[in-house]
């Protein structure tokens, strides 16, 4: 059950706007995807070098496939690391 | 035919001549065969992302041909065999390129489309004012 706001102490709650994800592709109309653009792909592998999923990055899933595949391109010429200690 | 690009790294302690008799060599072997080079780029000396045979770096050479797969296949079992070099990828490209053309154009097409709205709209508007 929902108590009212008014009656919380110390006034109204905060509330927390979470800012709509969106793709980054989609966005800055950037089409292919290559596998050769190390800066761009560095972006969607945190640390550890693992892909971003799509829930944090909030790439849409028809870039997303298209990154994955340039992603794994680039790791099996050494472009990018497969995993870091 | 068909438009791919192979990439391979070679071991950092190669001389520069070496690399380049490496890249006639592949040269030779697309041209003998009827294929297109359409660019050789050597991209320099770059930190690899992970070890390979025991390198941390090494030479990165890009080819962008165009021929039959037969020419590539050999492309590839050359590479093998030389030893110079650690690592090979061959990518075929004309599929994506087309696409990205056909994307091109579909949205040059639509911002012609749209500005060309736009003006008849300011052109509407006038129109109205006027009356």
């Amino acid at each position: 059950m929902a108590r009212p706001r008014e009656d919380k102490p110390g006034g109204p709650q905060k509330q927390y706007y979470r800012r709509k994800k969106v793709c980054k592709f989609c966005v800055e109309r950037i089409d292919g995807i290559n596998y050769k653009d190390v800066k761009l792909l560095s972006q969607f592998v945190p640390e550890r070098a693992k892909i971003m999923p799509r829930r944090i990055s909030g790439v849409c899933s028809h870039h997303q496939r298209q990154l994955n595949d340039a992603i794994k391109k680039a790791r099996s010429i050494a472009l990018l690391p497969f995993a870091t200690e | 035919m068909a438009n791919y690009e192979i990439m391979f790294i070679v071991n950092p302690n190669t001389a520069e001549d070496e690399i380049d008799k490496i890249n006639t060599q592949i040269e030779g072997v697309i041209t003998s065969a009827a294929g297109q080079i359409l660019k050789i780029e050597k991209m320099g000396k770059r930190r690899l992302a992970y070890e390979v045979s025991r390198f941390r770096e090494a030479f990165y050479v890009l080819f962008a041909l165009s021929a039959n797969g037969d020419v590539v296949r050999e492309c590839e079992r050359r590479l093998r065999v030389m030893d110079p070099v650690l690592k090979y990828l061959t990518v075929r490209v004309d599929e994506e390129t087309r696409r990205l053309d056909k994307m091109k154009n579909y949205r040059q097409k639509r911002a012609a489309r749209r500005s060309s709205g736009a003006a008849v709209a300011t052109a509407d508007q006038a129109g109205e004012e006027a009356i």
